[in-house]
Protein backbone atom coordinates (compact mmCIF):
# COMPACT_ATOMS: atom_id res chain seq x y z
CA UNK A 1 0.00 0.00 0.00
CA UNK A 2 1.65 3.49 -0.86
CA UNK A 3 1.35 6.35 1.19
CA UNK A 4 -1.36 7.92 -0.78
CA UNK A 5 -3.91 5.25 -0.54
CA UNK A 6 -2.75 4.76 3.00
CA UNK A 7 -4.16 8.39 3.47
CA UNK A 8 -7.01 7.94 1.33
CA UNK A 9 -7.81 4.88 3.80
CA UNK A 10 -7.47 6.50 6.83
CA UNK A 11 -9.57 9.61 5.37
CA UNK A 12 -12.56 7.54 4.48
CA UNK A 13 -12.22 6.06 8.01
CA UNK A 14 -12.23 9.22 9.32
CA UNK A 15 -15.21 10.30 6.92
CA UNK A 16 -17.36 7.46 7.80
CA UNK A 17 -16.70 8.24 11.81
CA UNK A 18 -17.69 11.78 10.94
CA UNK A 19 -21.06 10.62 9.70
CA UNK A 20 -21.58 7.97 12.44
CA UNK A 21 -20.49 10.97 15.09
CA UNK A 22 -23.82 13.03 13.20
CA UNK A 23 -26.42 10.25 13.05
CA UNK A 24 -25.67 9.52 17.12
CA UNK A 25 -25.80 13.16 17.68
CA UNK A 26 -28.83 13.65 15.35
CA UNK A 27 -30.70 10.83 16.99
CA UNK A 28 -29.69 11.58 20.73
CA UNK A 29 -31.43 15.30 19.58
CA UNK A 30 -34.36 13.98 18.67
CA UNK A 31 -34.35 11.82 21.98
CA UNK A 32 -33.46 14.25 24.17
CA UNK A 33 -35.34 16.99 22.48
CA UNK A 34 -38.63 16.69 24.86
CA UNK A 35 -36.72 16.63 28.10
CA UNK A 36 -34.40 19.68 26.99
CA UNK A 37 -37.08 21.61 25.18
CA UNK A 38 -37.58 24.26 28.22
CA UNK A 39 -34.11 24.87 28.54
CA UNK A 40 -33.74 25.24 25.17
CA UNK A 41 -36.31 27.93 24.67
CA UNK A 42 -34.44 29.67 27.86
CA UNK A 43 -31.33 29.35 25.89
CA UNK A 44 -33.27 30.91 22.76
CA UNK A 45 -34.37 33.83 24.48
CA UNK A 46 -31.18 34.80 26.51
CA UNK A 47 -29.36 34.59 22.63
CA UNK A 48 -32.19 36.87 21.18
CA UNK A 49 -31.73 39.32 25.11
CA UNK A 50 -28.61 39.15 24.22
CA UNK A 51 -28.59 40.04 20.61
CA UNK A 52 -30.96 42.81 21.51
CA UNK A 53 -29.23 44.37 24.32
CA UNK A 54 -25.46 44.33 22.75
CA UNK A 55 -25.92 47.73 20.65
CA UNK A 56 -26.74 49.16 23.95
CA UNK A 57 -23.74 48.02 26.01
CA UNK A 58 -21.42 48.58 23.15
CA UNK A 59 -22.71 52.08 22.62
CA UNK A 60 -21.96 52.33 26.87
CA UNK A 61 -18.58 50.90 26.81
CA UNK A 62 -17.28 52.82 23.80
CA UNK A 63 -18.79 55.83 26.87
CA UNK A 64 -16.21 54.96 28.76
CA UNK A 65 -18.08 52.07 30.83
CA UNK A 66 -16.31 48.81 31.77
CA UNK A 67 -18.16 46.27 29.62
CA UNK A 68 -19.25 44.48 33.01
CA UNK A 69 -20.62 47.42 34.09
CA UNK A 70 -22.58 48.40 30.90
CA UNK A 71 -24.59 45.22 30.91
CA UNK A 72 -25.25 45.17 34.36
CA UNK A 73 -27.06 48.88 33.78
CA UNK A 74 -28.72 47.91 30.47
CA UNK A 75 -29.86 44.64 31.57
CA UNK A 76 -31.33 46.25 34.96
CA UNK A 77 -32.98 49.39 32.96
CA UNK A 78 -34.48 46.57 30.82
CA UNK A 79 -35.60 44.06 33.97
CA UNK A 80 -36.82 46.75 35.52
CA UNK A 81 -39.15 47.64 32.32
CA UNK A 82 -40.08 43.84 31.53
CA UNK A 83 -40.96 43.54 35.64
CA UNK A 84 -42.90 46.42 35.88
CA UNK A 85 -44.86 45.69 32.47
CA UNK A 86 -45.77 41.76 33.48
CA UNK A 87 -46.42 42.93 37.45
CA UNK A 88 -49.37 45.38 36.00
CA UNK A 89 -49.91 43.87 32.47
CA UNK A 90 -49.66 40.41 32.10
CA UNK A 91 -52.05 39.27 34.86
CA UNK A 92 -54.90 41.34 33.34
CA UNK A 93 -54.63 40.15 30.18
CA UNK A 94 -54.48 36.78 31.24
CA UNK A 95 -57.67 37.89 33.19
CA UNK A 96 -59.43 39.28 30.24
CA UNK A 97 -58.81 35.86 27.96
CA UNK A 98 -60.05 34.37 30.54
CA UNK A 99 -63.42 35.72 30.79
CA UNK A 100 -63.44 35.63 26.53
CA UNK A 101 -62.86 32.20 27.04
CA UNK A 102 -65.90 31.80 29.59
CA UNK A 103 -68.03 34.43 27.21
CA UNK A 104 -66.96 32.03 24.31
CA UNK A 105 -67.88 29.05 25.94
CA UNK A 106 -71.43 30.44 28.36
CA UNK A 107 -73.43 31.06 25.11
CA UNK A 108 -73.40 34.60 25.66
CA UNK A 109 -72.93 35.08 21.93
CA UNK A 110 -75.62 32.50 20.77
CA UNK A 111 -77.55 35.12 19.45
CA UNK A 112 -74.95 35.92 17.07
CA UNK A 113 -74.57 32.12 16.10
CA UNK A 114 -78.48 32.21 15.49
CA UNK A 115 -78.40 35.37 13.25
CA UNK A 116 -75.31 33.30 11.22
CA UNK A 117 -77.28 30.35 11.57
CA UNK A 118 -80.71 32.60 10.08
CA UNK A 119 -78.42 33.89 7.24
CA UNK A 120 -77.56 30.52 6.28
CA UNK A 121 -81.32 29.12 6.28
CA UNK A 122 -82.34 32.27 4.67
CA UNK A 123 -80.33 32.67 1.90
CA UNK A 124 -79.09 28.62 1.35
CA UNK A 125 -81.56 26.70 2.93
CA UNK A 126 -79.14 24.39 4.64
CA UNK A 127 -79.03 24.97 8.50
CA UNK A 128 -77.35 22.43 9.53
CA UNK A 129 -74.04 23.55 7.60
CA UNK A 130 -74.77 26.58 9.16
CA UNK A 131 -74.64 24.84 12.80
CA UNK A 132 -71.92 22.44 11.74
CA UNK A 133 -69.63 26.25 10.45
CA UNK A 134 -70.93 27.61 14.04
CA UNK A 135 -69.63 25.19 15.98
CA UNK A 136 -66.53 24.54 14.50
CA UNK A 137 -65.67 29.02 14.86
CA UNK A 138 -66.38 28.24 18.30
CA UNK A 139 -64.09 25.82 18.85
CA UNK A 140 -61.60 27.04 16.95
CA UNK A 141 -62.21 30.59 18.80
CA UNK A 142 -61.94 28.62 22.29
CA UNK A 143 -58.66 26.95 20.91
CA UNK A 144 -57.51 30.16 20.22
CA UNK A 145 -57.70 32.12 22.92
CA UNK A 146 -56.57 28.63 24.85
CA UNK A 147 -53.08 28.71 23.83
CA UNK A 148 -53.14 32.22 23.73
CA UNK A 149 -53.71 32.00 27.24
CA UNK A 150 -51.37 29.14 27.42
CA UNK A 151 -48.63 31.36 26.09
CA UNK A 152 -48.95 34.05 28.31
CA UNK A 153 -48.74 31.86 31.18
CA UNK A 154 -45.70 29.97 30.11
CA UNK A 155 -44.28 33.85 29.88
CA UNK A 156 -45.35 33.78 33.49
CA UNK A 157 -43.37 30.44 34.27
CA UNK A 158 -40.79 32.32 32.39
CA UNK A 159 -40.86 34.74 35.17
CA UNK A 160 -40.12 32.04 37.72
CA UNK A 161 -36.92 31.54 36.21
CA UNK A 162 -36.02 34.85 35.97
CA UNK A 163 -32.85 34.19 37.58
CA UNK A 164 -31.56 31.80 34.89
CA UNK A 165 -32.39 34.29 31.70
CA UNK A 166 -30.53 37.17 33.32
CA UNK A 167 -27.78 34.98 34.06
CA UNK A 168 -27.09 33.65 31.09
CA UNK A 169 -27.95 37.26 28.68
CA UNK A 170 -25.47 38.63 31.15
CA UNK A 171 -22.35 35.62 30.32
CA UNK A 172 -23.91 35.71 26.54
CA UNK A 173 -22.90 39.18 25.88
CA UNK A 174 -19.96 39.55 28.65
CA UNK A 175 -17.91 36.79 26.96
CA UNK A 176 -19.48 35.96 22.98
CA UNK A 177 -16.27 37.12 22.05
CA UNK A 178 -14.14 34.56 24.30
CA UNK A 179 -16.40 32.24 23.25
CA UNK A 180 -15.97 33.21 19.64
CA UNK A 181 -12.04 32.90 20.15
CA UNK A 182 -12.12 29.53 22.02
CA UNK A 183 -14.32 27.86 19.50
CA UNK A 184 -12.11 29.67 16.44
CA UNK A 185 -8.71 28.41 18.22
CA UNK A 186 -9.92 24.81 18.05
CA UNK A 187 -9.98 24.86 14.12
CA UNK A 188 -7.91 23.61 11.84
CA UNK A 189 -5.42 25.97 10.24
CA UNK A 190 -6.79 25.02 7.01
CA UNK A 191 -10.38 26.26 7.77
CA UNK A 192 -9.58 28.98 9.95
CA UNK A 193 -9.51 32.04 7.82
CA UNK A 194 -12.77 30.43 6.67
CA UNK A 195 -14.41 30.15 9.95
CA UNK A 196 -13.71 33.57 11.38
CA UNK A 197 -14.85 35.19 8.51
CA UNK A 198 -18.38 32.87 8.03
CA UNK A 199 -18.58 33.59 11.72
CA UNK A 200 -18.42 37.16 11.50
CA UNK A 201 -20.71 37.19 8.24
CA UNK A 202 -22.86 35.14 9.95
CA UNK A 203 -22.96 37.13 13.04
CA UNK A 204 -23.61 40.74 11.35
CA UNK A 205 -26.28 39.56 9.12
CA UNK A 206 -28.45 37.49 12.20
CA UNK A 207 -27.91 40.36 14.66
CA UNK A 208 -28.75 42.90 11.94
CA UNK A 209 -32.38 40.56 10.94
CA UNK A 210 -33.04 40.31 14.94
CA UNK A 211 -32.77 43.50 15.84
CA UNK A 212 -34.50 44.36 12.18
CA UNK A 213 -37.53 42.33 13.37
CA UNK A 214 -37.55 43.53 16.52
CA UNK A 215 -38.13 47.29 15.54
CA UNK A 216 -40.29 46.24 13.06
CA UNK A 217 -42.65 44.59 15.49
CA UNK A 218 -42.12 47.75 17.87
CA UNK A 219 -43.35 50.08 15.16
CA UNK A 220 -45.90 48.06 14.07
CA UNK A 221 -47.16 47.42 17.92
CA UNK A 222 -46.79 51.04 18.80
CA UNK A 223 -48.97 51.89 15.24
CA UNK A 224 -51.84 49.16 15.82
CA UNK A 225 -52.34 50.90 19.41
CA UNK A 226 -52.59 54.14 18.34
CA UNK A 227 -54.60 53.17 15.32
CA UNK A 228 -57.43 51.45 18.03
CA UNK A 229 -57.18 53.70 20.22
CA UNK A 230 -58.58 56.57 17.88
CA UNK A 231 -61.18 53.82 16.65
CA UNK A 232 -61.69 53.29 20.52
CA UNK A 233 -62.39 56.99 21.34
CA UNK A 234 -64.57 57.51 18.43
CA UNK A 235 -66.61 54.96 18.46
CA UNK A 236 -67.05 55.03 22.32
CA UNK A 237 -64.77 51.91 23.13
CA UNK A 238 -66.30 49.15 21.12
CA UNK A 239 -62.39 47.41 21.14
CA UNK A 240 -61.67 46.13 24.71
CA UNK A 241 -57.68 45.46 25.90
CA UNK A 242 -56.79 47.29 22.83
CA UNK A 243 -53.05 47.32 23.86
CA UNK A 244 -52.85 43.80 23.94
CA UNK A 245 -54.70 43.51 20.88
CA UNK A 246 -52.02 46.13 19.57
CA UNK A 247 -49.31 43.96 20.96
CA UNK A 248 -50.27 40.99 19.50
CA UNK A 249 -50.80 42.33 15.68
CA UNK A 250 -46.89 44.08 16.35
CA UNK A 251 -45.95 39.89 17.65
CA UNK A 252 -47.33 38.84 14.61
CA UNK A 253 -46.10 40.94 12.21
CA UNK A 254 -42.70 38.70 12.62
CA UNK A 255 -44.32 36.19 10.85
CA UNK A 256 -44.74 37.21 7.28
CA UNK A 257 -47.77 37.12 4.83
CA UNK A 258 -49.85 35.16 7.28
CA UNK A 259 -48.82 37.35 10.63
CA UNK A 260 -50.55 40.98 9.52
CA UNK A 261 -53.97 39.17 8.78
CA UNK A 262 -53.30 37.21 12.07
CA UNK A 263 -53.04 40.28 14.11
CA UNK A 264 -56.09 42.12 12.63
CA UNK A 265 -58.54 38.90 13.37
CA UNK A 266 -58.34 39.15 17.47
CA UNK A 267 -59.41 43.42 17.07
CA UNK A 268 -62.16 42.42 14.49
CA UNK A 269 -63.77 39.21 17.17
CA UNK A 270 -63.48 41.56 19.94
CA UNK A 271 -65.09 44.07 18.26
CA UNK A 272 -67.95 41.56 16.83
CA UNK A 273 -68.20 40.11 20.46
CA UNK A 274 -68.96 43.77 21.54
CA UNK A 275 -71.73 44.34 19.39
CA UNK A 276 -71.64 48.09 19.07
CA UNK A 277 -74.18 50.08 17.64
CA UNK A 278 -72.37 50.80 14.10
CA UNK A 279 -70.63 47.42 13.80
CA UNK A 280 -70.29 47.50 10.41
CA UNK A 281 -68.58 51.05 10.41
CA UNK A 282 -66.31 49.96 13.41
CA UNK A 283 -65.28 46.84 11.49
CA UNK A 284 -64.27 48.57 8.61
CA UNK A 285 -62.65 50.80 10.39
CA UNK A 286 -60.06 48.01 11.83
CA UNK A 287 -59.89 46.68 8.29
CA UNK A 288 -58.68 49.90 7.15
CA UNK A 289 -56.33 50.76 10.21
CA UNK A 290 -54.50 47.02 9.71
CA UNK A 291 -54.36 48.07 5.56
CA UNK A 292 -52.51 51.65 6.48
CA UNK A 293 -50.20 49.88 9.17
CA UNK A 294 -49.14 47.10 6.41
CA UNK A 295 -48.85 49.80 4.11
CA UNK A 296 -46.76 51.87 6.51
CA UNK A 297 -44.84 49.16 7.57
CA UNK A 298 -43.80 48.06 4.16
CA UNK A 299 -43.49 50.88 2.28
CA UNK A 300 -41.42 52.92 5.43
CA UNK A 301 -40.46 50.33 8.01
CA UNK A 302 -39.36 47.35 6.56
CA UNK A 303 -36.95 48.68 4.02
CA UNK A 304 -35.38 50.51 6.28
CA UNK A 305 -34.69 48.43 9.50
CA UNK A 306 -35.29 44.84 8.35
CA UNK A 307 -32.22 42.72 6.10
CA UNK A 308 -33.41 42.13 3.07
CA UNK A 309 -31.03 39.16 2.13
CA UNK A 310 -33.84 37.19 4.17
CA UNK A 311 -36.24 37.00 1.59
CA UNK A 312 -38.46 34.39 1.95
CA UNK A 313 -40.40 32.20 0.05
CA UNK A 314 -44.34 32.23 1.39
CA UNK A 315 -44.60 28.59 0.90
CA UNK A 316 -41.14 28.13 3.22
CA UNK A 317 -43.07 30.87 5.62
CA UNK A 318 -46.04 28.42 6.40
CA UNK A 319 -43.81 24.91 6.18
CA UNK A 320 -41.70 27.05 8.69
CA UNK A 321 -45.17 28.30 10.20
CA UNK A 322 -46.63 24.82 11.04
CA UNK A 323 -43.39 22.81 11.95
CA UNK A 324 -42.49 25.68 14.52
CA UNK A 325 -46.15 25.19 16.30
CA UNK A 326 -45.82 21.22 15.81
CA UNK A 327 -42.39 21.70 18.01
CA UNK A 328 -43.47 24.23 20.58
CA UNK A 329 -47.06 25.61 20.07
CA UNK A 330 -47.70 29.08 20.14
CA UNK A 331 -43.97 30.88 20.70
CA UNK A 332 -43.09 28.25 18.06
CA UNK A 333 -44.83 29.65 15.16
CA UNK A 334 -44.02 33.03 16.51
CA UNK A 335 -40.49 31.87 16.77
CA UNK A 336 -39.95 29.67 13.52
CA UNK A 337 -39.53 32.45 11.00
CA UNK A 338 -36.78 34.30 12.65
CA UNK A 339 -35.09 30.51 13.04
CA UNK A 340 -35.37 29.71 9.48
CA UNK A 341 -34.58 33.31 8.47
CA UNK A 342 -31.04 32.58 10.53
CA UNK A 343 -30.71 29.02 8.97
CA UNK A 344 -31.06 30.76 5.86
CA UNK A 345 -28.43 33.11 6.39
CA UNK A 346 -25.87 30.69 8.14
CA UNK A 347 -26.54 28.48 5.07
CA UNK A 348 -25.82 31.20 2.71
CA UNK A 349 -22.92 32.67 4.13
CA UNK A 350 -21.24 29.36 4.24
CA UNK A 351 -21.86 28.42 0.18
CA UNK A 352 -20.39 32.10 -0.05
CA UNK A 353 -17.37 31.18 1.81
CA UNK A 354 -16.91 27.17 0.44
CA UNK A 355 -16.53 29.54 -3.22
CA UNK A 356 -14.57 31.81 -1.84
CA UNK A 357 -11.71 30.06 0.07
CA UNK A 358 -12.30 26.98 -2.59
CA UNK A 359 -12.25 24.68 -0.01
CA UNK A 360 -12.59 20.74 -0.93
CA UNK A 361 -11.56 17.39 -0.20
CA UNK A 362 -7.97 17.74 1.43
CA UNK A 363 -5.45 18.22 -1.03
CA UNK A 364 -3.29 15.70 -2.15
CA UNK A 365 0.38 15.49 -0.80
CA UNK A 366 2.42 16.43 -3.37
CA UNK A 367 0.59 19.80 -3.48
CA UNK A 368 2.51 20.49 0.32
CA UNK A 369 5.70 19.39 -0.84
CA UNK A 370 5.82 21.70 -3.29
CA UNK A 371 5.14 24.07 -1.47
CA UNK A 372 7.71 23.42 0.98
CA UNK A 373 10.34 23.27 -2.04
CA UNK A 374 9.08 26.36 -2.81
CA UNK A 375 9.48 28.19 0.47
CA UNK A 376 12.80 26.38 0.86
CA UNK B 1 17.12 23.50 34.74
CA UNK B 2 13.71 25.29 35.15
CA UNK B 3 13.01 27.57 38.34
CA UNK B 4 9.64 25.23 39.06
CA UNK B 5 8.25 28.32 40.79
CA UNK B 6 8.93 30.44 37.43
CA UNK B 7 7.50 27.96 35.53
CA UNK B 8 4.23 27.09 36.84
CA UNK B 9 1.00 28.86 35.26
CA UNK B 10 0.21 32.03 36.14
CA UNK B 11 4.45 33.20 36.19
CA UNK B 12 4.60 31.38 32.48
CA UNK B 13 1.37 32.94 30.91
CA UNK B 14 2.20 36.47 32.00
CA UNK B 15 6.09 36.14 30.42
CA UNK B 16 4.10 34.87 27.40
CA UNK B 17 1.83 38.11 27.15
CA UNK B 18 5.27 40.24 28.22
CA UNK B 19 6.88 37.98 24.44
CA UNK B 20 3.64 39.30 23.09
CA UNK B 21 3.41 42.73 24.03
CA UNK B 22 7.53 43.05 22.93
CA UNK B 23 7.10 41.36 19.38
CA UNK B 24 3.28 43.96 19.68
CA UNK B 25 5.76 47.00 20.29
CA UNK B 26 8.11 45.95 17.42
CA UNK B 27 4.65 46.29 15.16
CA UNK B 28 4.29 49.73 13.82
CA UNK B 29 0.49 49.66 14.03
CA UNK B 30 0.83 49.14 17.68
CA UNK B 31 4.20 50.70 18.54
CA UNK B 32 2.38 54.08 20.15
CA UNK B 33 0.03 52.42 22.10
CA UNK B 34 0.71 51.98 26.35
CA UNK B 35 0.87 48.49 27.78
CA UNK B 36 -2.87 48.96 29.00
CA UNK B 37 -3.96 49.14 25.78
CA UNK B 38 -1.98 46.43 24.53
CA UNK B 39 -4.23 44.44 26.72
CA UNK B 40 -7.03 45.08 25.11
CA UNK B 41 -5.51 44.33 21.81
CA UNK B 42 -4.17 41.38 23.31
CA UNK B 43 -7.46 40.06 23.71
CA UNK B 44 -8.89 40.18 20.32
CA UNK B 45 -5.65 38.64 19.10
CA UNK B 46 -5.82 34.63 17.60
CA UNK B 47 -2.62 32.97 18.52
CA UNK B 48 -1.44 30.45 15.23
CA UNK B 49 1.05 27.29 15.53
CA UNK B 50 1.90 26.15 11.85
CA UNK B 51 4.11 23.39 10.65
CA UNK B 52 6.86 23.72 8.48
CA UNK B 53 5.55 24.00 5.00
CA UNK B 54 1.65 24.79 6.13
CA UNK B 55 0.62 27.69 4.56
CA UNK B 56 -0.73 30.36 6.38
CA UNK B 57 -2.65 32.42 3.46
CA UNK B 58 -3.54 31.81 0.20
CA UNK B 59 -2.98 34.23 -3.32
CA UNK B 60 -6.61 34.58 -3.95
CA UNK B 61 -8.27 34.10 -0.53
CA UNK B 62 -10.74 36.89 0.53
CA UNK B 63 -8.35 39.45 2.73
CA UNK B 64 -9.22 39.01 6.28
CA UNK B 65 -6.51 40.49 8.04
CA UNK B 66 -2.41 40.72 9.33
CA UNK B 67 -0.35 38.19 11.00
CA UNK B 68 2.45 38.72 13.18
CA UNK B 69 5.22 36.22 13.39
CA UNK B 70 6.19 35.46 17.10
CA UNK B 71 8.85 32.44 16.42
CA UNK B 72 9.76 31.12 13.05
CA UNK B 73 10.08 31.99 9.47
CA UNK B 74 7.66 32.92 6.52
CA UNK B 75 8.02 32.98 2.82
CA UNK B 76 5.51 35.10 0.93
CA UNK B 77 5.33 33.48 -2.32
CA UNK B 78 3.30 34.66 -5.70
CA UNK B 79 2.12 31.00 -6.60
CA UNK B 80 0.31 31.52 -10.12
CA UNK B 81 0.98 27.65 -11.10
CA UNK B 82 2.84 24.98 -9.57
CA UNK B 83 6.03 25.19 -11.77
CA UNK B 84 6.57 29.33 -11.92
CA UNK B 85 6.85 30.05 -7.68
CA UNK B 86 8.24 33.27 -6.68
CA UNK B 87 9.12 33.99 -3.38
CA UNK B 88 8.84 37.47 -2.70
CA UNK B 89 10.46 37.80 0.62
CA UNK B 90 11.57 35.53 3.86
CA UNK B 91 10.01 37.31 6.74
CA UNK B 92 11.66 36.21 10.68
CA UNK B 93 10.15 37.29 14.11
CA UNK B 94 8.81 40.43 14.60
CA UNK B 95 7.61 40.88 11.22
CA UNK B 96 4.03 41.41 9.78
CA UNK B 97 1.97 40.85 6.63
CA UNK B 98 -1.82 40.95 5.34
CA UNK B 99 -1.82 44.36 7.11
CA UNK B 100 -3.62 45.69 4.11
CA UNK B 101 -6.55 43.34 4.58
CA UNK B 102 -7.49 45.15 7.81
CA UNK B 103 -9.31 47.68 5.18
CA UNK B 104 -10.91 45.74 2.98
CA UNK B 105 -11.70 42.04 1.59
CA UNK B 106 -9.78 42.21 -1.49
CA UNK B 107 -8.05 39.12 -2.90
CA UNK B 108 -4.79 38.35 -1.02
CA UNK B 109 -2.32 38.97 -3.11
CA UNK B 110 0.77 36.75 -2.91
CA UNK B 111 0.55 33.51 -0.86
CA UNK B 112 2.34 32.71 2.45
CA UNK B 113 3.76 29.55 3.68
CA UNK B 114 5.40 28.52 7.51
CA UNK B 115 9.20 27.50 6.16
CA UNK B 116 9.86 26.31 9.71
CA UNK B 117 7.52 25.22 13.04
CA UNK B 118 6.08 29.28 13.69
CA UNK B 119 4.06 30.83 16.04
CA UNK B 120 1.91 33.81 14.16
CA UNK B 121 -0.65 35.73 15.91
CA UNK B 122 -3.80 37.28 13.69
CA UNK B 123 -5.31 40.39 14.15
CA UNK B 124 -8.15 40.37 12.30
CA UNK B 125 -10.46 43.23 10.41
CA UNK B 126 -13.62 41.81 12.15
CA UNK B 127 -12.01 41.99 15.60
CA UNK B 128 -10.85 45.37 14.33
CA UNK B 129 -13.66 46.65 13.28
CA UNK B 130 -15.46 45.74 16.49
CA UNK B 131 -12.77 47.67 18.54
CA UNK B 132 -13.42 50.81 16.78
CA UNK B 133 -16.60 50.85 17.85
CA UNK B 134 -16.26 49.69 21.16
CA UNK B 135 -12.79 51.73 21.90
CA UNK B 136 -12.72 54.83 19.32
CA UNK B 137 -10.17 56.47 21.16
CA UNK B 138 -8.18 53.19 20.52
CA UNK B 139 -9.33 52.29 17.47
CA UNK B 140 -8.88 55.76 16.06
CA UNK B 141 -4.89 55.38 17.12
CA UNK B 142 -4.25 52.25 15.26
CA UNK B 143 -6.47 53.59 12.28
CA UNK B 144 -3.71 56.55 11.99
CA UNK B 145 -0.55 54.45 12.82
CA UNK B 146 -2.03 51.87 9.51
CA UNK B 147 -2.49 55.39 7.44
CA UNK B 148 0.81 56.35 8.34
CA UNK B 149 2.46 52.20 7.16
CA UNK B 150 0.53 52.95 4.11
CA UNK B 151 0.92 56.36 3.12
CA UNK B 152 4.67 55.22 3.70
CA UNK B 153 4.46 52.37 1.60
CA UNK B 154 2.83 54.65 -1.37
CA UNK B 155 5.26 57.36 -1.16
CA UNK B 156 8.20 54.52 -1.64
CA UNK B 157 6.15 53.31 -4.76
CA UNK B 158 5.91 56.31 -6.03
CA UNK B 159 9.79 57.05 -5.63
CA UNK B 160 10.53 53.68 -7.67
CA UNK B 161 7.75 54.41 -10.37
CA UNK B 162 9.54 57.75 -10.85
CA UNK B 163 13.15 56.05 -10.85
CA UNK B 164 11.55 53.42 -13.19
CA UNK B 165 10.52 56.45 -15.43
CA UNK B 166 13.78 58.20 -15.37
CA UNK B 167 15.50 54.90 -16.34
CA UNK B 168 13.16 54.55 -19.14
CA UNK B 169 13.60 57.45 -20.32
CA UNK B 170 17.49 57.35 -20.33
CA UNK B 171 17.70 54.11 -22.06
CA UNK B 172 15.44 55.56 -24.58
CA UNK B 173 17.06 58.49 -25.16
CA UNK B 174 20.31 56.52 -24.78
Amino acid sequence: MDSYTFQLYSQMLKTFWRIFLIVIVVIAAVVLFPYVKEVLVMFIISGLLSVLLSPLVDFLESRGFKRGLAILLVMLLIFALLGLSFWMIIPRIIHSVEALIAKLQSGVISGLNQKVENFFDKYFHNPDFARNVVARLNLLGVQLLGSLEGLLKSVGSFLASVVIIPVVTFFLIKDARRFKKTFISRVPNQYFEFTLNIIHKTGTQVTKYIQGQAIDALIVGVLSIIGLFIINSYFHGPIPHFVLIGSLAGLANIIPYIGPIAGAIPALVLAILNNPPELGLVLLWIVILFIVVQAIDNALISPLVVSKSVNMHPLTVIVAVIVGGKIAGALGMLLAVPFTGVAKVIFSQVSWGLRSYRISAPSKPEEHTSLKTASK
Amino acid sequence: MENPIWSNGIFMKKRKKENIFTILKQVPIFSDLSDRELVEIEKILHKRKYKEGEPVIRKGDPGLGMYIIVKGSVDIIDKEKKASQKTLASLHDGSFFGDMALLDESPRSASAVATIDSEIIGFFRPDFLDLIYRKPKLGIKILLALAKVLGERLRRTNELLIQLQEEKETASNG
